[in-house]
């Protein structure tokens, strides 16, 4: 073997050995990311039927809205307040503040208030489920570490990524329709190298993108230490963070007259609808509060204003992302991330393309799989490991976010544990479904049902809103807001997706030698 | 195929910061663009260096070939920190 190939086969080897690590979480993270692109719109979904509806033309009020909020808590000075004003997805405002709860601790608490008359009309952390997926994209739900690891995979997908186009770079215009039907192993091939191919602008920006928001950390440390003597605050002055802040006065302050500070900002800032604002040290003399928005105009322009509520003064202004290129450059990688720049065509097609990342990861499992199977492994153990873990992980996590979605719009709107009672849920199912394929004997049929399984939970989502919900959903659409007909028409794509690969991925009628395989598999597992 | 993880991991990192010190030290930029090329390089410069230890066979190279380019890296480092 000369040199080529012999760095050829190392490569190629490196490539399934990555794919294989990092399949389970990388799955997770490209199914609920694909899902957290309609994040706005599956909130809407989720709540907006069960919450009484705004008829009122009156301005939008903040003063109203903090009032709710003292006269119903004790708001915790030292935690951020969050106001996300209306959007086009939303006609409330949502609350974000701590809360003292006695014993000195505090409890996290989200509001949802009527934007004219600040009253209270919902608890936000009833209607959870869209956050709860998108957590899952950005750290698994892991506190602290989860975002570490998620960013390591996403390394290793770039490696991925790297490895795949060094090894098909010869093919890559030859093959480029090649889609052989007759060979199992060659159809999963082609696939994998046909959706990777075309998708490839798509996957770099994603793994780049991915990797700046989770590991940025390591060269920040890294900056700081070596070109300025480990002074972490010259280093964010310089990355445009260097924003002012003022110290707490523990005196006391009436939060008054924030809606003349938002009448200002929408001045100053040219900017008819604010994105949100953010309150410091709230209730404290020293209290400020900071406008944002996207400029509309261009692409990854953001504006904010800042001021101190006690005398209105302007603390910082800035119409041009702080007139900084790091802020700049992180603000265009968030867009190209999220896909917000484009309406709802790009975003469509970002969760397809994300969607057939999640087939190419199946199929690169599947190849090894059926490679293995071939070789006649002594490792059996490892074979049936990576089957179970391929079934119960993929296909479970797909389950467990159908029945998430069934859950987030059967249960009780004010039902008090609803947000428990679904993840718990979701993480009983993904355990079950893991644990089932260990022991399932058959497991291609097992996939195959389950597969069906999944794509009909997707489908009943659909049928399932107009019977529980109808009257919230008409009265929505009366108000212009189409959130409910986007997740529903997204959930029948994911279905029929899912349906697609259950019905094509499982031959009608197996082989002798695929029997024997399945023979092979079943008595092993009995073992 | 672990150790060529381990070590490839390390000294992509290794080389992504040094390489990525060396051009913020000699390009006459602004400071914030600096920050943000290094941003924009590192990672690619990352995952390129472990694609690039998976390549090398035997064991030997892969620990030799990456050093050869990070210990001259690491001097520039330093002597452009000495000069700065």
């Amino acid at each position: 073997m000369n040199k080529q190939n012999y760095s050829l086969k190392a490569i190629t080897h490196a490539h399934a050995w990555v794919g294989l690590v990092i399949s389970s979480v990388l799955f997770i993270v490209f199914f609920a990311g694909s899902i957290s692109l309609f994040r706005d719109n599956i909130i809407a979904w989720e709540r907006a039927p069960h919450l009484s509806t705004q008829s009122s033309t009156a301005a939008l009020s903040l003063d109203n809205t903090v009032t709710q909020i003292t006269n119903n808590y004790d708001v915790n000075m030292h935690h951020r307040m969050f106001l996300i004003f209306p959007t086009a997805h939303s006609n409330y405002i949502d609350a974000y503040y701590g809360e003292h709860i006695e014993g000195g601790e505090e409890h996290d608490i989200h509001t949802v208030h009527n934007q004219h008359t600040g009253e209270i009309v919902g608890n936000g952390s009833l209607f959870d489920f869209s956050n709860f997926i998108y957590e899952l994209h950005i750290n698994l739900k892991i506190p602290g570490y989860g975002k570490y690891i998620v960013g390591i995979v996403t390394l290793f997908f770039f490696v991925a990524l790297l490895t795949g186009v060094v090894i098909h770079w010869r093919k890559i215009i030859k093959n480029f329709f090649q889609y052989r039907t007759k060979g199992k192993k060659d159809s999963y091939l082609d696939a994998h190298n046909l959706i990777g191919v075309m998708g490839l602008p798509f996957h770099i920006m994603y793994a780049f993108t991915g990797l700046v928001f989770n590991l940025v950390l390591v060269y920040q440390i890294a900056y700081a230490v070596v070109l300025y003597q480990g002074d972490q605050d010259k280093l964010l002055q310089a990355a445009g963070y260097g924003e002012v802040h003022i110290e707490e006065t523990n005196t006391p302050q009436a939060m008054v007259g924030l809606d003349d500070l938002y009448q200002d900002a929408q001045t100053q800032l040219g900017v008819e609808k604010l994105g949100y604002a953010l309150i410091e040290h709230f209730g404290d003399e020293s209290a400020s509060i900071t406008f944002r928005v996207d400029d509309p105009n261009f692409f990854a322009t953001k504006k904010e204003i800042k001021y101190l509520i006690k005398d209105q003064s302007v603390l910082y202004k800035t119409l041009d992302n702080y007139d900084n290129q790091v802020r700049s450059g992180l603000q265009v990688i968030t867009n190209l991330h999220f896909g917000n720049f484009a309406g709802y065509g790009l975003r469509i097609l970002f969760f397809i393309l994300g969607i057939a990342t999640c087939y190419i990861i199946l199929s690169g499992n599947l190849m090894w799989i059926e490679k293995r199977m071939k070789q006649r492994v002594k490792n059996e153990f490892g074979l049936h490991f990576v089957k179970a873990m391929t079934s119960g992980v993929f296909i479970g996590f797909a389950f467990a976010v159908a029945i998430g979605f069934i859950l987030s719009r059967i249960l009780e709107p004010d039902y008090l544990l609803r947000t428990q009672f679904i993840q718990t849920a979701f993480y009983a199912i993904l355990a079950t479904a893991i644990v089932t394929s260990f022991f399932i004997k058959q497991q291609k049929r097992f996939t195959c049902l389950f597969l069906q399984l999944t794509a009909a939970c997707f489908a009943i989502v659909p049928l399932l809103d107009w019977i529980v919900a109808h009257q919230g959903i008409l009265q929505m659409v009366k108000q212009g807001y189409f959130d409910i007909i986007i997740v529903e028409m997204m959930l029948l794509i994911l279905a029929l997706l899912l349906y697609l690969i259950a019905r094509y991925s499982t031959p009608k009628t197996q082989t002798k030698t695929e029997h024997a395989f399945d023979e092979i598999d079943s008595s092993l597992s009995t073992q | 195929m672990f150790v060529k993880t381990l070590y490839g991991l390390l000294m992509g990192l290794l080389l992504s910061i040094s390489l990525v010190l060396n051009i913020n030290l000699l390009v006459p930029i602004d400071e914030d663009a600096r920050l943000l090329m290094g941003l924009l390089l590192a990672f690619p410069i990352w995952a390129a260096t472990i694609t690039w230890c998976y390549f090398l066979e035997p064991i030997k190279q892969i620990l030799k070939k990456p050093l050869l380019v990070l210990v001259p890296s690491f001097i520039c480092n330093l002597l452009l920190l000495f000069l700065r």
